[in-house]
């Protein structure tokens, strides 16, 4: 029988602020933390999205020197932001990372696409030769993860996963199976992204972003409404440390939840920059992937949806729970309506739905869309999820589960 | 344990479409390393890359519906999967619905990104912006597996790894971790990775790149060489294989990845990160360092990249290390980037069945400072050829190394 794995430490810093009892108060609240993204390069399209979650003022005090941030990107400052959150929750010094036995796995879905951006700014406006190396070294998709590992002396593996919005949830997974594989003995897991103006552009050209309503002048992603329109993007860095349970025990750490288990598949009939239609062969493969690891979905308390708001995801985020649960689902978080899509939000949300946390009802949502038959969580009494199912279904069609448990659900 | 074999095998290389172009330009010991025209780089200290030729190119993009949405990178993913499928015999089997698609790549839909960016900067918007902005659906990393998802109607898993110049090397070590799990009875597993701008002029930013053609290992090497194509592996546990038949080709015996941690984009100077994963790999594949016969080196061509290396293996191999067969593909077909690895380890499975070792061409003296045993020249035939190791580092310090099996070698065991 593999490792048990365990989360024994978490670290977030998003734009509701930096660490927990920020992201615990915007969840409470159902509060989305939104600010203007600069529309001047001439990438956006007149009168379409113009928000985005960004990060406050200073949010890397007093995890990262102002020497160190210097020579990172925003997504890498945030990766090694909330991994030194991660270690000091976990009860561990830095000093107990470094070495073969630690190893990095991040998400990220699209990596420093500022960084990108002024580097494609430096070649048009002074020629090729003008690109500096630092930006260049930190557009590379596992920056991030090298910086964690660097500022750590982490030596084990270094993994990023790329996916789209799957990235996040598909590193958590990875981690847990590098531990239970006996490939580490701690990982650092999550994920990381950053808001860019040309990300956000590139976005809403595609048609994937929410946008201001006829009643409504500003965009909010209505989660599995009949009205939605798409998604709102975030930036921040999540990061978990996982250990084997026996381990974790050994050393009396605290254990916030149990990476019980992971299902992975594709929607091969997704676009690629949508979603698609597949839900009954992804459902099929989620029962039977949790069946094979021992998990019923009739044991699932707590569904923490990966729906954002678009049209089409939702819709087949719907349709993949209705099929997989049948008449016993359980009440559906959608997290995403307060943390919005990427920068490791939606992770940070499914560890805290594990804790007896007052929900807000899902901020956005006023009215089920009968084509799907189902309703976010409106705001009745949850009780204490033991069990819960994570999902993330991505556009271009990556798609992944994670249970997670509290530890004394056995 | 459950052995995981490789049952087919794709290329796209600068040397062009397929595994024989592939190996005849190695055992011919040619550089497919020449001027590149896909952009300009007049500017630059190189004007040489391992780039495909633009008729070979385009026609690697016969696919159906949404072709022209495809990037380049994509394209080469699609036109070496279906190679390894055709080759593995899989290619409309009711089998390949199940199969994960565990993929890596660096640049992803880059060159088309910058071909945007310059359009709307520009203010130069045409028919042609449009299609690009379409081809921009295929810019995150993630793009080259959820098109081999597409095109090839697979329900497994899809992973992608984004650890730059290790990126398919890793991509190998995940289809290899989720084949021995039982998550997947059957994988595609490798990389693809388009030249662009960026990435040439990041490169040279950094010094990094040679003027002339790569070297790697000589005494006067001055860089790498950059290229562009894509590796795909048919990967499936022996059970599997046999079961429907299968030629097995070589086993992909074991894996190991680590962390320099000591520096963005230089290798640690002694090694110590690829040694880990070389170490780490030997013994997932339960061997010893002497039972390795050849090595398929990362060798850039860098002066710090091959001397690390050389660190890394004098530490693995001990006093065998300079006796022990060396070969770079970069030297033929350039720095394929988040594909290299993938078609390293097809390069060097085509090795272990013919018994030879590719020669890696340049000229120039070999470096008494890294005295490998790099073959030259020609290939070199070797007896007995069983293992071979397979070895990338990337920025970040990421680093991962397989181990490959002839499949004689390691049956029974």
């Amino acid at each position: 029988m593999s490792a048990s794995v365990v989360i024994t430490g978490a670290g977030t810093v998003g734009p509701a602020g930096s660490g927990f009892d920020a992201l615990r108060s915007a969840v409470r609240e159902g509060r989305q933390q939104l600010s203007p993204v600069d529309r001047s390069a001439g990438f956006h399209c007149s009168g379409r999205a113009a928000l985005a979650g960004v990060l406050g003022e200073d949010p890397y005090s007093p995890w990262l020197s102002m020497r160190d941030a210097r020579r990172m990107s925003p997504a890498s400052r945030m990766a090694v932001t909330s991994a030194r959150m991660a270690i000091e929750a976990a009860q561990l010094g830095e000093g107990d990372l470094s070495g073969e036995g630690t190893a990095i796995c991040l998400g990220t879905s699209f990596g420093s696409t500022n960084y990108a951006s002024a580097l494609l700014q430096q070649v048009h406006d002074q020629g090729p030769l003008s690109i500096s190396p630092l930006l260049f070294m930190e557009t590379v998709a596992n920056a991030h993860a090298g910086q964690v590992a660097l500022a750590l002396g982490a030596t084990g593996s270094n993994v990023t996963i790329s996916q789209r919005e799957a990235s996040g949830l598909l590193a958590v997974a990875r981690g847990a199976d590098l531990i239970r594989a006996g490939r580490a003995e701690r990982v650092l897991a999550g994920s990381v992204d950053e808001v860019s103006p040309i990300l956000h552009a590139m976005l809403d050209r595609f048609g994937a972003l929410a946008r201001p309503s006829q009643d409504e002048d500003v965009e909010v992603a209505r989660v599995f409404d009949s009205e939605r329109a798409g998604f709102v993007i975030s930036e921040g860095g999540t990061t978990f440390v996982l250990e084997a349970e026996e381990q974790a025990a050994m050393r009396a750490a605290p254990i916030l939840a149990r990476v019980t288990a992971c299902a992975r598949a594709t929607d091969p009939s997704a676009s690629a920059a949508d979603w698609g239609h597949g839900h009954e062969e992804l459902a099929r493969r989620l029962v039977t992937r949790l069946e094979r690891q021992g998990i019923g979905l009739d044991s699932i308390d707590l569904v923490v949806s990966g729906a954002n708001g678009s049209r089409r995801g939702d819709a087949l985020e719907a349709r993949v729970l209705r099929a997989g649960f049948g008449s016993m689902l359980p009440p559906v978080l959608a997290p995403k309506s307060v943390t919005g899509e990427y920068g490791g939000g939606f992770l940070a949300s499914a560890l805290l739905s594990l804790e007896p946390v007052d929900w807000a009802a899902t901020p956005g949502f006023r009215r089920e869309d009968p084509e799907l038959g189902l309703s976010p969580y409106l705001g009745e009494e949850l009780g204490a999820a033991r069990r819960v199912l994570v999902t993330t279904l991505a556009a271009g069609g990556a798609a992944c589960w994670l249970v997670m448990e509290r530890c004394d659900a056995r | 344990m459950e052995r995981v074999v490789v049952t087919g095998l794709g290329a796209v290389s600068p040397h062009g479409l397929g595994v024989s172009s592939l190996w005849d330009g190695l055992t011919g010991c040619r550089a497919a390393i020449r001027d590149l025209d896909l952009f300009d780089a007049s500017l630059h200290r190189t004007r040489l890359a391992g780039q495909l030729e633009s008729s070979v190119a385009d026609a690697s993009g016969r696919f159906p519906t949404g072709s022209r949405r495809l990037t380049r990178t994509d394209r080469f993913a699609l036109e070496a999967t279906r190679e390894a499928l055709r080759h593995a015999g899989l290619e409309r089997s009711p089998e390949l619905g199940e199969a994960g698609v565990y993929f890596g790549t660096s640049t992803g839909g880059m060159l088309e990104g910058e071909r945007v960016y310059s359009d709307v900067v520009n203010q130069s918007i045409g028919p042609e912006t449009r299609l690009r902005f379409l081809q921009l659906a295929g810019q995150p990393l993630g793009a080259p597996a959820e098109a081999i998802a597409r095109f090839f109607d697979l329900h497994g898993p899809v992973e992608t790894s984004g650890a730059a110049c290790a990126a398919s090397t890793m991509a190998l070590e995940t289809a290899l971790s989720s084949l021995r799990s039982g998550e997947v009875e059957l994988a595609l597993a490798g990389g693809s990775d388009g030249l662009c701008g960026l990435t040439y002029g990041g490169f040279n930013s950094l010094r990094a790149v040679s003027p002339e053609r790569t070297r790697p290992f000589r005494k006067d090497r001055e860089g790498l060489s950059l290229g562009e194509g894509a590796g795909v592996l048919v990967l499936e546990t022996e059970a599997h294989a046999h079961r429907r038949g299968a030629t097995i080709l070589a086993e992909l015996a074991g894996a190991g990845t680590s962390c320099d941690a000591h520096h963005m984009t230089a290798p640690h100077p002694e090694g110590a990160g690829a040694r880990l994963a070389m170490k780490r790999a030997l013994a997932d594949a339960g061997l010893e360092a002497e039972d390795i016969d050849f090595v398929n080196a990362h060798g850039t061509g860098t002066p710090h990249n091959d001397a690390a290396e050389w660190c890394a293996l004098s530490s693995v191999f001990g006093e065998r290390a300079g006796a022990l067969p060396l070969t770079s593909t970069k030297g033929a077909v350039g720095h394929l980037l988040g594909a290299c690895g993938a078609l390293e380890a097809v390069a060097t499975i085509l090795c272990l069945q013919a018994g030879v070792v590719h020669p890696t061409p340049g000229h120039g003296e070999p470096d008494p400072e890294c005295p490998v045993d790099l073959v030259i020249d020609s290939p070199r035939a070797i007896a007995p050829c069983r293992a071979a190791i397979s070895v990338n580092l990337a920025f970040g310090g990421a680093n991962a190394a397989v181990v490959l099996r002839h499949p004689e070698a390691g049956a029974g065991s």
